[in-house]
């Protein structure tokens, strides 16, 4: 293999820098959004980015430990390489080192890193906060992997670069969506409760477990945890894009795209309250289960 | 000293004899690590000589029957793990653990020993009578290792015994079966014999070497006596048994199963109704060892506990990933022996420490050691990335490896159980590290120190394989290709970090040195981004306006995972207690019908028949 | 999660001072721009709603005026926050954990005393049981006056208080660090001697140099004296009741 040394320092700075602006205009998007549907004006255009810039600027920094301060590092550091490992128009080279199967585990460590800072910081909210993001990953996982079995199948390779390749080859017809819709369908409810939003929102319940995760975050931990927030809706939806919308042509029609697929669960999100814990899990494992199955079948039957 | 054979044999039983005399010395433990470091040393020198198969000069007639014994690349890769288990373990021991963490430093560096030359002689069998013999030594050889803590550990090991005896008799039953029609017990005869054999002997030979290794294995369904036995084992022994005595067993399956009978001839084993075949229904197996094993480790409260659950539960992707046949998937399973070996170890290692200190490892007892223990806790923090098999450690990879096989050979159910297991094993090996090392410290804790050298040492050397290992693959493949081309399998196309397929391909030197990178610039924005942090006292804490106090316990750690349990805790009762009242209800019944035929109907004769019938088979 | 009591005492707090204006950098100065501008502009707060007053809220933060507009949000835990709002009268026993919990919140933080048990006890002027001016015990930046106050109000409230710290003028929380002993002095009057909380601010301000002359006096003197052996930190209740009874 030949490395293109220039190329990739290009790509490992800008594609992290690119997810983290995408992401905060995402994470704007949600917040109007929500706005509009609460018939409120909602907030100005960089609200999002004075939010994390003020954490970062806060005088006192509680920390509970190196463990707590690492934690955050390796959520960070998790997140920038999963960005580097998406396959993005005109930036596919550390795509090709890994494949879709990397991507999903990379995408768990900066869950695991964020998951033992909380723990370190002794709180119980945090620690139950935890155990039920695990819970919930356990729910939502089940259905998403089934999808991906089933693009896998499909497509014949887990290359996500090559996935891309195939489908834009077939135009429209060649999409993950339009091959194998009740896959997509399923993976669309599996994204709703990966980013965590109601009615799977279990891990945050403020008025009940205090923000679980966020309990002792505080000014640049805190700050950290919505830079995490937006390099998640990014990755979740370029990954979604990827699998059944054909990936981006160029930035044009890729924006669009992730955007569309954010909006989805962010609109949605607003219109439902939340689930107990077992029955999100309950809930999982039998819907989008049930539709990913019968949609890996009709893949298989092919 | 010429590296042969004999020279590792004898090393190995040096090292018992050695053992048994100057056990109690308190240089037991380095000489014994001295000894096992020569092994390895010898078995590092063998490897070129493995091709032809590394002869020993020692032979025996017995009745007539010729044992001798030959390493061949198999063999000689899990002696590797072997020997290396074993001298971490006896690092652990040598120091003050072996002085006061035990109750018998003699009984664990002998029994050590012992298992070591018992499962050198298993691996180096040529032919089946030396592999019954060996195999038969393992078993006696596990037990005693296991009884050594006395109390429950007995109980434990003593249900092994009847499981590893029942074992026994079913390898010997295949082992007569194959003298009888093959007319040999020499592995070329075996060989030779093979391929012409009837479905029905097919089926009798898999039947009884699937009972007979799986037990050891704790394949399902003889999972049973796997957990207690070794969670009750001290920490070392603990540590060696769970890396690699289990393997014993797969090894007995690759060689007569993989090797002689082959995965092709299992394709041809129709079930009659559901017309599955006995290569599907293995996996199956292997998929569903992973998945229960692992949930109900999911559950246990004891973190050795959790630990051997896990360890039956990896045992299957093993299986699984050599029944796939493929190189990639050959590979996989074999090189999930080796990262097994390194995590597994590292966290009964770690909990030895934990219980070495605090004297429990009731997860419900524990919590916030990582301020005391720093050095454990980075140890085990390691060692369960590569159980969960996330990057970047090597338990990724295997897992990949396995994965990519299943989809590749266009098996997504079995992608999806695998997968299912994996996170289980997520959400258990979290319940561990959190409920040990992090939340809230307890007040009886506040003294405690970090263990000495001489028991870090071995768990950060074991980590430190663990990450390198993960960072670059190809060192351990270069060990598991020499098990794979001896198995018959062709060798893997495999470059220093992975792997290059036509479907998609894994390269780990990019994904780690990329998550190094990325910590590194998180650690930048983190670090210089804002003022500096002040750390405050564990107390200090949101409690909603609540003043916490040390008679407070802050400590969420009893029945984690609550919600899920909920919903899933009743069908460990219906699912797992039927199957396995099941299971009871059915060896009872076998047991009460020939016990009471033994003793209604007129004994003698039953007895002269069985002995007619015995003897007539064998001769 | 070192298990030293606390506070920790660092005498002379000389060396832990802030730095004036102009002993600051080119560089920091307009950092520290950035961020008062960032701060004044993204605003999470956190109600401490004992009182009737928290009934207005709502209206402000929904549609109807939807403080979302000027960047604010309401948060759950004190780690998050920067504005603590008491939403009117405080008991001696709400006193307590209102101070707990702006302790626990990270600077700079603000508080909104709000209504006008808050400023003079209100209605409740005669209670035996509420507390009369919340500044005495924890620095207030702004007073919203009525009973109760009307959204506008609130908002009009928040308006200023924004303004106060754009222009780096919201400075009453350094006040608790360099004039800590009068607040304690304010809240052993009112809890005790033994009044302890688990924070540590004069630790805080070494670190942070936030010290001034007033960080430190008789009565930290008496934090140092109990910190050693409040039950807060593992003592049983027994041994404390002896030391009680022979100081
Ligand atoms: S100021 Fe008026 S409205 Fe507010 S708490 Fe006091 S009495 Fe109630």
């Amino acid at each position: 293999m030949d490395f293109d040394w220039q190329h990739m320092l290009i790509e490992l700075l800008v594609m992290p820098t690119l997810a983290f602006v995408v992401g905060l205009v995402m994470v704007l998007m949600a917040r109007r959004l929500r706005a509009r549907i609460e018939r409120r004006v909602g907030p100005p255009f960089w609200q999002p980015l004075w939010d994390i810039l003020k954490l970062y600027s806060k005088r006192t920094q509680v920390s509970h430990g190196h463990m707590h301060e690492i934690s955050i590092i390796v959520l960070l550091g998790g997140m920038i390489a999963m960005e580097v490992f998406l396959p993005v128009p005109g930036f596919d080279t550390f795509a090709h080192h890994g494949d879709a199967l990397t991507l999903i585990y990379l995408m768990m460590v900066p869950t695991l890193g964020m998951a033992l800072g909380v723990s370190a910081c002794a709180n119980p909210n945090g620690s139950i906060g935890i155990a039920r993001a695990l819970t919930a990953m356990l729910a939502y996982d089940v259905p998403f992997i089934i999808t991906v079995a089933g693009a896998a199948m499909l497509y014949g390779t887990t290359s996500l670069p090559e996935i891309i390749a195939i489908q834009q080859q077939q135009g429209l017809e060649g999409w993950g969506a339009v091959q194998m819709p009740l896959l997509a369908l399923a993976a669309l409810i599996s994204m709703q409760a990966m980013l965590g939003k109601e009615p799977f929102e279990i891990y945050v319940a403020p008025a009940e477990i205090a923000t679980g995760p966020m309990t002792e975050m505080s000014g640049k931990f805190l700050g950290s945890m919505f830079i995490m927030q937006c390099f998640q809706l990014y990755t979740v939806s370029v990954l979604y894009t990827t699998l059944f919308l054909g990936g981006g042509e160029n930035w044009a029609t890729f924006l669009i795209k992730i955007f569309v697929v954010v909006a989805i669960p962010m609109t949605l999100t607003n219109i439902f309250p939340r689930y107990k814990t077992e029955a999100v899990v309950a809930w999982l494992w039998k819907w989008p289960t049930a539709i990913a199955l019968v949609g890996l079948f009709v893949v298989m039957m092919r | 000293m010429i590296p042969s054979l004999d020279l590792l044999l004898a090393l190995a039983f040096g090292n018992l004899g050695l053992m048994l005399l100057a056990g109690r010395n308190p240089t037991a433990g380095l000489l014994s690590m001295i000894l096992y470091a020569l092994q390895g040393w010898v078995l590092v020198m063998l490897m070129p000589a493995l091709a032809e198969g590394a002869a020993s000069g020692l032979a025996f007639q017995v009745f007539g029957w010729s044992l001798s014994w030959e390493l061949n690349g198999l063999g000689w890769f899990f002696a590797i793990i072997t020997v290396g288990a074993a001298f971490f373990s006896a690092w652990f021991a040598a120091g003050a653990w072996g002085v006061q963490g035990t109750r018998s430093p003699w009984a664990f560096h002998v029994t050590l020993a012992a298992n070591v030359a018992a499962m050198l002689l298993l691996l180096a069998s040529r032919d089946l009578l030396t592999l019954f013999i060996g195999w038969e030594l393992v078993t006696w050889a596990g037990y005693a290792m296991m009884i050594q803590s006395g109390g429950p550990a007995t109980r434990a090991a003593y249900k092994y015994l009847i499981y590893g005896v029942a074992g026994g008799l079913a390898v010997l039953a295949a082992v007569v079966l194959i003298q009888v029609q093959a007319g040999g017990l020499g592995f070329a005869a075996v060989a030779a014999w093979m391929p012409g054999i009837s479905t029905g002997m097919l089926w009798a030979l898999m039947l009884l070497l699937g009972v007979g290794f799986g037990i050891k294995m704790a394949f399902l369904p003889f999972h049973r006596w796997q957990a207690e036995a070794y969670g009750e084992s001290p920490g070392p022994a603990a540590a060696f048994l769970g890396a690699i005595s289990s393997r014993m067993g797969l090894f007995g399956l690759l060689i007569l199963l993989v090797h002689f009978i082959g995965l092709a001839r299992l394709d041809e084993l129709l079930l009659p109704l559901i017309g599955l075949d006995a290569r599907i229904l293995w996996m199956w197996l292997s998929a569903l060892t992973i998945i229960i094993p692992t949930f109900i480790a999911l559950k246990q409260n004891d973190a050795r506990m959790l630990l051997a659950w896990h360890g039956i539960g990896q045992g299957g992707y093993m299986l699984l990933g050599v029944l796939v046949g493929s190189e990639l998937g050959v590979a996989g399973g074999l090189l999930h022996v080796f990262n097994y070996a390194t995590y597994q170890a590292v966290l009964f290692l770690v909990m030895g420490a934990v219980v070495y200190r605090t004297g429990t490892a009731h997860l419900d007892r524990l919590g916030g050691l990582i301020t005391r223990m720093p050095l454990s806790y980075v140890a085990m923090l390691f060692a369960i990335i590569g159980l969960a098999g996330l990057p970047p450690m090597n338990g990724f990879v295997s897992k990949w490896m396995v994965y990519k096989a299943l989809l590749d050979e266009g098996l997504p159910l079995l992608f999806v159980a695998a997968v299912i297991g994996t996170l289980g094993t997520i959400l258990s090996v979290f319940k561990l590290i959190h409920n040990v090392f992090l939340g809230q410290l307890r007040v009886e804790h506040e003294q405690i120190r970090e263990v000495p050298f001489s028991m870090w040492g071995p768990m950060i050397a074991l980590s430190l394989i663990v990450f390198i290992t993960g960072y670059m693959p190809g060192l351990a493949l270069d060990l598991v290709m020499v098990a794979q081309t001896s198995l018959g399998f062709a060798a893997l196309d495999y470059h220093l970090g992975g792997f290059v397929t036509d479907t998609g391909n894994l390269n780990m030197l990019a994904v780690v040195s990329v998550l190094l990178l990325g910590m590194g610039i998180g650690a930048g924005i983190f670090l210089l981004g804002g003022n500096k942090s002040k750390r405050v006292h564990q107390l200090d804490n949101y409690a909603g306006g609540h003043f916490l106090t040390t008679e407070v316990r802050y400590h969420y750690s009893h029945h984690f995972y609550a919600g899920l349990l909920r919903l899933i805790g009743p069908w460990y009762i219906t699912l797992i207690k039927r199957l396995e009242g099941g299971i009871a209800a059915l060896t009872d019944t076998l047991a009460a019908g020939s016990d009471g035929l033994y003793r209604t109907a007129y004994t003698p004769i039953l007895m002269l028949a069985a002995t007619v019938l015995g003897l007539a088979l064998v001769l | 999660m070192n298990q030293q009591n606390f506070p920790v005492q660092v005498a002379p707090l000389e060396s832990c001072r802030e730095p004036g204006p102009e002993e600051r950098s080119m560089l920091r100065k307009v950092l520290d721009r950035v961020g008062q501008y960032c701060q004044s502009r993204s605003l999470f707060v956190l109600h401490y709603c004992t009182g009737c007053g928290a009934i207005e809220l709502p209206p402000s933060m929904t549609s109807r005026f939807d403080l979302e507009r000027v960047g604010m949000q309401p948060m759950v835990t004190p780690r998050q926050a920067d504005i603590l709002l008491i939403t009117g009268y405080l008991s001696v026993k709400t006193l307590k954990r209102v101070i707990l919990t702006y302790e626990q919140m990270q600077s700079p933080k603000y508080v909104m005393g709000f209504g006008s048990c808050t400023i003079n006890g209100g209605m409740y002027w005669n209670s035996y049981a509420t507390v009369k001016r919340l500044g005495d015990y924890i620095p207030v930046d702004t007073y919203i006056a009525g009973c109760m106050p009307r959204p506008e109000a609130i908002q009009q409230g928040f308006l200023d208080l924004i303004e106060r710290i754009d222009g780096g003028r919201a400075v009453a929380w350094k006040d608790y660090y360099r004039n800590y002993d009068r607040y304690l002095g304010h809240q052993q009057h009112l809890f005790g001697r033994d009044w302890l909380t688990p924070t540590d601010v004069v630790g805080e301000a070494a670190h942070y140099r936030l010290a001034g002359d007033g960080t430190l006096g008789p009565h930290t003197a008496l934090l140092d004296q109990y910190a050693g052996y409040h039950q807060a930190w593992g003592v049983p209740r027994e041994q404390y009741a002896e030391l009680e009874a022979s100081s």
